[in-house]
């Protein structure tokens, strides 16, 4: 017994402005008395913002749990969209306006139930941010077979959303359009075999088991004139109604769950499929266009548009550009047989023309224009949105009241409840929200694991709450999502590594991968061999010794695997034609990052790092100061024995050299540290050996060279040298082993284990 | 077909596919044109024609492109097909020419002395000396000859061209016409009279257009191939013919060797290896499709003369570091590095590992 609506059905595309404009056309022509909307029935209560001038699109509907904020649902709205045009429509004219789509309250209770069902192993859904709850005439999850996709192969167009641009939102208006959409849904719902997996399905069936509810509702209420818009794919399931009984069946006893709704601000960004929304558009900047521009000015208007935005980064583009970028586009459209040129045939007109084939400025018009930025508002009556009340509920877990009282907080990492307040106060910084302010650990500290706040509620920072509240529900999702984004933004290496550190601060592992890549592309990229070396000693020292707040740094080993042989084999290069100030700026880079591999103990790492020191030891291949230093590591890390640094440091410090390389040599062999001299007597030995060899010439020419490094040393040292000199003739001194009382010394062996953590009896290395 | 020829001329070569287009096109073409604009994008994509007839395809490719080209070609501004050496331009214009005026001869070929002469025209002079300036000792330019009978005119290498000769086409392209101030009369270009030139934008030592003369065309840039396995087979395609063309010995290379060289290309092209998940240093070399095919076909001389004659990567390693490493310092950073993180990491690429590591 089935029966037929005798309502009006406005199949529509989401977010197509063809489609808005043929519904206000029809809207006026229709006069409905009644208008069913595919929407959040929970959101009703919001649509009375629709007369605030304060809420401008793009703005979304929230729908989420209270409890449970990161189960939400988005329902954006574009000042193209369909569906606004159609409230805004009937608001102004007071017509009753439902909306009729499942409520969020059982969506999310299915999706929970789903999630919880073990034998449902299927990693991708339901991700508690997909925003598809609009569910649009592409599948959004099924992309790979988009029934659009069938009919615009069937018409010679490359994919679905070519073909409905052409057809449907590029048109001049037509009243029969939904009549056509109708039929096209109906044929392709009939031979389209259903290849969705079957909760999904079921979950397709129950919303259109709802929607005829309402609109029999809505009927049985003795509407005369009802306007329904929804989904075009919905279409044909709403004309042909089977019983009621059979849909109450279907609708009996479903979980539900609490929701509550709001206005949030949305951006083009966010519609466009680039962001992940699955009803997403692929250039909302295009479609926002398309609406605002009568047809027969469209390509002019967007190419002015362009040639703007052109003109402003400076790029030449004059008119006579714009005229045959027009033309070119026209014949390009009847070269393909259509009948205006879109946005494709726009966009190969300008990369022709005005940018010489040139992507770079392409891209800047796809950002710009295509998508564009524009930024929704909504007004301050909206209601707190989910990051605010999770940012409460932390502040109440954590016992952290907001005071506007500035405070001095002392947190012990060790503790539990600290480490969370930790996390949360470095996630809120990283989201910009500065209630916190960290105050680097003085000296004084008593120890790593104690971190210095300090502490002021501002009430402003609640606009700082809810723009953040953009990045995601909880803190620590925004949190990721916002370093994730910036991680992929960022441009230099150090600011990527410091980010890294905060991530590893505020605990947010789904972050690190991110961040990770980042780093691991822009390493691979950069060719500046001093920003790498910085980069290392950080994560060596993370890698090393972890940190007090239990983090997996498995990923930072990663990363120094990548980092370490890419600066080896760099080095040679980068130490070559430096100047004296960047010479001591790598000076310091290589001996931190030489200090961090002893630091690593890590063999498959050294290699190629001993391997580039030797390729800079060499001399006259870079500056002198680092040949002396490499030279120096080398001896040290014996790697080049005493032989081959005698021999590279006569070489260098040969009469025929120019005496500034060869001091600079001589600085960066000695390498400030006079006590090493005194102390290591190889070093020693080799020294007085060079300087014991030279004719009394040389030494006169060398002598200015000597005192200019021996100069960096602190006078007592250099006064202990002078001692050591004098009575070296006689004595070899002093290695002769210290009389140990071997029985007690071992006695201390075991507690100095323990204390070191040692494992078996073997560390004969062991001092 | 057995011809003297060493080469024959895309008309000439595919007068059969061009008879069949022209016989059963039916849309609209612009005057002087051989065959319509769809017909001129189905010669250089390929396709099956209405009655069976298959028309290979000549550039394997975005369609796109080719349809932006053909469509600047029916407008009167002139097509600049831009890219790195060897992405087919010449071969797009030598195609483009022969199916729009059936005549892919009228060729100026820029090189540092082209002058204007070239360009426009130039005299005989025993006819000059002996009869005075007259139309009879005019020695047309292909340029002119191609505004007299409303053909396409093909400029290769249009930067190599000194700035002041290349000037000479600004007239030519904005007002189509060419004066002849020593008769007094000037040749107007007739409709379908169009000018294709072709431009590398790797060279070193090139004359940048000055942008008056950009402003006069419409610029077409021809990519690398987009996917892996558009390059693998343009690649293997070109060394067979090359292979057999050049009588080299030795079998022809397995599919295993042309991929691996294509993707190494590829990689050092794109900055990140195919999977997307390293990214890596480019090289300055250009790397091009040409230069792969180059390598292989060295790597098989090698294997032919010198080795059992199946291609192996101690052949193709010679040639791989030659065409990758152009700057001494820079590129064999690159080059290096490329093989510590990638080459070494992949499992089956130990033979190419060794390979390289064994070269001086």
């Amino acid at each position: 017994m089935s029966e037929r609506f005798t309502g009006h059905l406005f199949g529509i595309r989401h977010h197509g402005p063809g489609c808005a404009r043929s519904l206000l056309h029809a809207l006026e022509a229709l006069q409905p008395d009644c208008l069913l909307v595919e929407g959040p029935p929970e959101g009703e209560a919001m649509l009375a913002l629709l007369d605030d001038a304060a809420l401008q699109p793009p703005v979304a509907l929230l729908v989420y749990d209270p409890d449970d904020p990161q189960q939400a649902i988005f329902y954006p709205f574009a000042e193209f969209s369909p569906e606004w045009n159609a409230l805004r429509f009937a608001r102004s004219r007071r017509i009753p306006t439902r909306f009729i789509d499942l409520p969020v309250a059982h969506k999310l209770a299915l999706a929970r139930a789903i999630a919880d069902d073990p034998s449902n192993d299927d990693p991708l859904d339901p991700s508690p941010e997909v925003v598809d709850g609009v569910t649009d005439t592409r599948q959004s999850a099924d992309l790979a077979d988009d029934p659009l996709d069938w009919l615009g192969r069937a018409a010679g167009y490359s994919d679905g959303e070519a073909w409905w641009n052409h057809l449907v939102e590029e048109r001049a208006d037509g009243l029969d359009l939904f009549a056509a959409i109708g039929e096209a849904m109906s044929a392709l719902r009939a031979d389209a075999p259903c290849r969705q997996r079957a909760d999904r399905q079921r979950r397709e069936q129950l919303r259109e088991a709802y929607m005829r509810k309402c609109l029999r509702q809505a009927e049985k209420e003795g509407y005369t004139r009802i306007a329904v818009v929804c989904g075009a794919w919905h279409v044909p399931a709403l004309t042909a109604m089977p019983s009621a009984k059979a849909d109450h069946a279907l609708l009996k006893g479903l979980p539900k769950g609490k929701v509550t709704a709001t206005w949030v601000p949305w951006s083009y960004h966010h519609l466009s499929f680039a962001s992940g929304y699955g009803a997403g558009v692929t250039s909302p900047g295009w479609y926002a266009h398309l609406w605002q521009c009568p047809p027969e000015r469209r390509a002019i208007g967007w190419l002015a548009r362009a040639a703007q935005l052109l003109r402003n980064e400076g790029l030449d583009c004059s008119s006579a550009h714009l005229i045959e970028g027009v033309r070119l586009a026209e014949t390009l459209a009847s070269l393909r047989e259509i009948p205006q040129p879109g946005l494709d045939e726009l966009g190969e007109a300008l990369r022709s023309v005005v940018c010489m084939g040139d992507e770079a400025p392409m891209r800047l018009i796809e950002q710009q224009l295509s998508i564009g930025d524009r930024l929704g508002q909504t007004p301050e009556s909206a209601p707190a949105v989910p990051l605010q009340r999770d940012l409460q509920h932390w502040q109440k877990s954590l016992r952290l009241p907001p005071e506007t009282v500035q405070k001095l907080l002392d947190l012990d990492l060790r503790q539990a409840t600290d480490l969370d307040r930790s996390h949360l106060l470095h996630r809120l910084s990283l989201l910009g929200i500065a209630w916190g302010k960290h105050q680097r650990q003085g000296r004084n500290a008593k120890g790593s694991f104690h971190e210095l706040w300090q502490l002021q509620w501002d009430p402003a920072l609640a606009i700082e709450v809810i723009n953040a509240s953009r990045w995601g529900n909880t803190v620590a999702e925004a949190a990721c999502a916002k370093v994730v984004d910036r991680a992929g933004t960022s441009a230099a290496l150090p600011e990527l590594a410091e980010l890294m550190q905060q991530v590893l601060f505020a605990d947010l592992q789904p972050a690190i991968p991110a961040v990770t890549r980042a780093l691991e592309n822009l390493a691979a990229v950069v060719s500046d061999v001093g920003q790498l070396l910085t980069t290392i000693p950080p994560l060596a020292n993370v890698s090393r010794y972890g940190n007090v707040r239990q983090t997996d740094v498995g990923m930072v080993d990663h990363l120094l695997d990548c980092l370490l042989p890419r600066a080896a084999i760099g080095l040679a290069g980068a130490c070559s034609a430096v100047d004296d100030e960047a010479a001591s700026a790598l000076r310091e880079a290589i001996s931190a990052t030489h200090q961090a591999l002893r630091l690593l103990a890590r063999p498959a790492l050294r290699e190629p790092w001993w391997a580039a020191l030797h390729g800079v030891a060499r001399f006259g291949s870079g500056h002198g100061l680092l040949c002396g230093l490499a030279a120096r590591l080398l001896l040290d890390e014996q790697q080049a024995d005493i032989e081959q640094t005698g021999r590279r440091m006569s070489q260098a410090l040969s009469t025929a050299n120019d005496p500034a390389l060869a001091a600079a040599w001589l600085e960066g062999f000695l390498d400030r540290s006079g006590l090493v001299l005194l102390h290591d007597q190889p070093l020693w030995a080799m020294v007085d050996h060079w300087l014991s060899s030279l004719t009394e010439a040389h030494f006169v020419r060398i002598l200015p060279l000597l005192r200019r490094s021996f100069a960096a040393f602190s006078p007592p040292e250099r006064r202990q040298l002078g001692e050591r000199a004098q009575h070296l003739v006689r004595s070899t001194p002093t290695a002769s082993p210290v009389d140990w009382h071997i029985a007690r010394a071992e006695k201390a062996i075991p507690l100095l284990r323990q204390l070191l953590g040692l494992p078996a009896p073997e560390g004969e290395e062991k001092r | 077909m057995i011809t003297q020829t060493l080469r024959q001329h895309a008309e000439q070569q595919f007068a059969d596919e061009l008879e069949q287009l022209e016989k059963s096109d039916t849309r609209q073409r612009p005057t002087h044109w051989a065959l319509s604009p769809w017909a001129v994008a189905t010669y250089l994509m390929g396709g099956t024609l209405a009655n069976g007839f298959e028309v290979s395809a000549k550039y394997i490719g975005n369609r796109r492109l080719i349809e932006t080209a053909i469509a600047t070609l029916a407008t009167d501004r002139g097509l600049l097909l831009f890219g790195v050496p060897g992405t087919a331009k010449s071969w797009v214009s030598e195609h483009l020419a022969a199916a729009i005026s059936g005549d892919s001869t009228l060729l100026v070929q820029g090189t540092a002395g082209t002058s204007e002469e070239q360009l426009r025209y130039g005299w005989n002079y025993a006819e000059l000396l002996a009869k005075g300036p007259s139309p009879a000792a005019l020695v047309a330019s292909p340029i002119m000859r191609a505004m007299t009978t409303g053909k396409i005119a093909r400029v290769e290498e249009l930067t190599r061209i000194p700035a002041d000769v290349q000037d000479t086409l600004i007239t030519l392209l904005s007002e189509k016409t060419l004066p002849i101030p020593e008769l007094g009369i000037e040749t107007q270009a007739l409709r379908g009279f169009n000018i294709i030139a072709t431009a590398n934008n790797r060279d070193k030592g090139i004359n940048e257009l000055s942008s008056a003369l950009k402003r006069r065309f419409n610029t077409v840039v021809l990519p690398v191939p987009s996917s892996e396995d558009d390059e693998v087979a343009i690649v293997s395609k070109r060394v067979n013919e090359l292979g057999r063309a050049l009588q080299l010995p030795g079998e022809p290379p397995a599919l295993k060797e042309v991929r691996r060289v294509v993707r190494i290309f590829r990689e050092l092209r794109n900055g990140q290896t195919e999977d997307g998940k390293t990214r890596l240093k480019v090289s300055s070399a250009t790397l091009s499709t040409a230069e792969a095919i180059s390598v292989l076909n060295s790597g098989l001389a090698l294997a032919g003369h010198f080795g059992d004659g199946v291609l192996r990567a101690a052949d193709i390693a010679a040639s791989l570091t030659g065409a990758i490493v152009k700057d001494p310092i820079q590129d064999a950073i690159v080059w290096s590095e490329y093989q510590e993180t990638v080459i070494k990491e992949r499992s089956d690429w130990k033979d190419l590992y060794r390979a390289c590591k064994e070269q001086p």
